[in-house]
């Protein structure tokens, strides 16, 4: 069961051939390769931009995996949540292969792609993941420039939304951080860096929602506004202050995520917690939330891989995966009804599936 | 009943249980305060100290709309004054509102009938379409006294801090631009709401794009939640700044971040022109940075640039708008 994989949902044009679990190939022609090349401002990629990759791409993912666009048993697309001119894209892409080659067409939704990211295989895993590892319920956290939330899995396929974000996504709040501090944009992965150099203790920046946790709501406009602040009086920055600020900005947003972590596992027993999305690459956060786990006995899963943590194809090949096993396609008939859904939540289904 | 300005839900602003009745009407969080209407100048001094600013505002902009805050004397009921102990007085010289304060001989709040975040209302019907069964059993009696001219809200001026600030813009300004001061979140997106209320009547007709400028983490998009909550949007806003563009309500509502935008084409790429011919709403943050191209549509559409700015306390902020 060989699954052709598209998201062009924001920034990056992806696609991946999955088989099962396993990711046989998983193509990003992601913003930061190209920001690197150019080396100075980067354009924001809207249609055109994904329009002018994604023929490379797909054949791309293809050649990678050694497979011919014949052995393909299905096609999958991200179509929301997301930039509706950039989803658009895949899915016209994703629609005009279905129809092509006669396959069956899966619309995911990108949110479900992050959470089950987790699940996937590198190609020479001989091992299928057994089914008495994945301990449901288990409780997700998407964690990225577009989106934070804490989301509980009863199985694959059912989801409630426990907390998300009424402002900024967590990811986003780095970055901005990091534009703060001159580092660039987007800067998350740069703030890292600087943060581990710096103490964390220096400035007195607030918690979000500290004793709000009841709320079950994570925001980051406050802090960052507190951030902007506490930059203006800080002028110059000096090497130390940035290593400073950074340690400071990242360990009060954290502090945050884990407050509403250990909030959500004080109500919801589970035996599993999936960290996903592309702050899931920090090693900080992934250090703080294997502390809780550790704490709970509960396993705690991350990506095999940081190219499945930031916007991917393989992660909605996996999820497309379970998806066919349940007979959740979309035949050639229907295809029409299917659309971009740019404000798509993880816990309901798109409107042609009802 | 009706004032100048709009209908009104009046109710004695020195009953307890009339007060606690209103708050339940409109459907506010508690703590927020209601402002009252006198009868006279003589009225307001005993209800709040007056002091040199306010008796002079009293003057040059009688018969207003106006409405002054002053420090309260607590004459009134719980929940009138803010829980700063400030008191709003409404300057109004509309015979009917006169006559009925002057006949029960105390004040009456002046606050509009509508419910937190509805429509102002300028007829009944306005109102009673949008209440609940629950809150049209408060009401007690209606005036209606037809459809009364449309009329921007009272202007409120803080006259208890050094210098004065205006905290809603109406017909009367202080200053020769519409210039608001913000002193909470809540209340940045209660400015949001208003601009929506000032400019709502040309909705369908042509597109309304509010373009918001100010630095980083100044409530821009705190603001476009105020305007959303007020257009009857129920969905969170959240930032844009990821996605480029959120969209609401089936395209009712778009919500741009121009923060990662490099050059007009890339504006138009997200089909901006679009939006401009299908009259819809647009917010759009960091505006400035793609402000050429705005103002390309200059005549489709109305566009209010919105300034918001950080100043001298902790969560103030001053929000300033013109549609040039």
């Amino acid at each position: 069961m060989k699954i052709l994989a598209i998201d062009t949902s924001t920034d990056e044009t992806a696609a991946a051939v999955t088989q099962g679990i396993k990711v046989l190939s998983n193509i990003i022609w992601s913003q930061a390769s190209l920001h690197a090349k150019w080396g100075g401002v980067y354009p924001s990629l809207a249609k055109r931009v994904h329009l002018e990759r994604i023929d490379w791409v797909v054949s791309k993912a293809l050649s990678s995996a050694k497979c011919e666009a014949d052995n393909i048993n299905a096609i999958a697309v991200g179509t929301g949540p997301g930039l509706a001119v950039a989803i658009e894209v895949g899915l016209a892409k994703a629609k005009k292969i279905s129809l092509l080659l006669n396959k069956p067409f899966i619309a995911i939704n990108h949110v479900e792609g992050h959470l089950l990211s987790v699940l996937a295989k590198p190609k020479t895993s001989r091992q299928q993941r057994p089914k008495d590892i994945v301990g449901f319920p288990a409780i997700g956290l998407v964690a990225s420039g577009g989106t934070t939330q804490l989301v509980l899995i009863m199985r694959v396929g059912t989801y409630e939304i426990l907390a998300h974000t009424i402002d900024d996504a967590l990811g986003e709040a780095l970055d901005k951080a990091a534009r703060m501090l001159g580092l660039g944009y987007p800067g998350g992965p740069i703030l890292e860096i600087m943060a581990k150099e710096g103490d964390p203790k220096t400035y007195n920046l607030p918690i979000p929602m500290l004793g709000k946790e009841n709320r079950s709501r994570f925001s980051y406009s406050g802090i960052k506004t507190a951030m902007y602040k506490l930059v203006q009086n800080e002028q110059p920055l000096t090497k130390e202050k940035i290593h400073n600020l950074a340690a400071s900005f990242q360990d009060k947003t954290f502090q945050h995520v884990e407050r509403l972590i250990r909030k959500v596992l004080e109500t919801y027993k589970v035996k599993e917690f999936f960290l996903t999305g592309g702050v899931s690459a920090n090693i900080e956060l992934r250090k703080r939330i294997r502390k809780i786990c550790n704490e709970r006995e509960i396993i705690l899963s991350i990506p095999y891989s940081k190219k499945l943590c930031t916007d991917n194809a393989a992660m909605i090949g996996i999820a497309a995966n379970f998806k066919f096993q349940r007979g959740e396609i979309v035949t050639s008939t229907n295809l029409d009804l299917v659309d971009r859904v740019p404000r798509a939540r993880v816990d309901k289904k798109f409107p042609w599936e009802k | 009943m009706p004032t100048e300005t709009v209908y009104i839900a009046a109710v004695d602003a020195t009953n307890h249980a009339a007060v606690q009745k209103l708050i339940k009407y409109k459907n506010r969080p508690f703590g927020k305060p209601f402002s009252v209407g006198v009868a006279d100048l003589k009225m307001a001094q005993v209800l709040a100290k007056m002091n040199q600013t306010a008796l002079n505002l009293y003057k040059n902009f009688y018969p207003g709309p106006v409405t002054i805050v002053c420090s309260g004397k607590h004459k009134v009921a719980t929940g009138i004054e803010s829980e700063l102990g400030t008191l709003g007085i409404f300057v109004t010289d509309h015979k009917l509102t006169i006559d009925v304060i002057k006949a029960l001989g105390k004040p009456i709040t002046t606050t509009s009938a509508n419910a937190s975040y509805q429509k102002r209302p300028f007829k009944i019907k306005d109102l009673l379409d949008f209440l609940s069964i629950k809150q049209k059993g408060l009401i007690d009696l209606i005036v209606d006294a037809g459809e009364i001219p449309y009329r921007e809200a009272s202007t409120v001026i803080d006259t208890t801090i050094d210098d004065p600030a205006v905290l809603r813009q109406g017909e009367i300004r202080l200053k020769d631009k519409n210039e608001v001061l913000s002193r909470s979140e809540e209340s940045t997106q209660n400015i949001g709401k208003e601009l929506w209320q000032k400019f709502e009547k040309y909705f369908g007709q042509r597109a309304l794009v509010f373009a918001l400028e100010g630095p980083m983490g100044v409530g821009k998009t705190v603001f476009t939640k105020g305007l959303a909550r007020a257009m009857g949007i129920k969905d969170e806003i959240v930032s844009p700044t990821y996605n480029l563009e959120e969209e609401y309500d089936n395209g009712k509502l778009h919500h741009f971040d121009a923060w990662r935008i490099e050059n007009n084409e890339e504006l138009n790429n997200l089909e901006f022109s679009k939006k401009i011919t299908d009259k819809t709403v647009i917010a759009i943050e960091w505006a400035d940075r793609v402000a050429d191209e705005i103002r390309k549509y200059s005549e489709e559409a109305i566009i209010i640039w919105i300034k918001i700015e950080y100043a001298r306390g902790e969560n103030e902020r001053i929000v300033s708008w013109g549609t040039l």
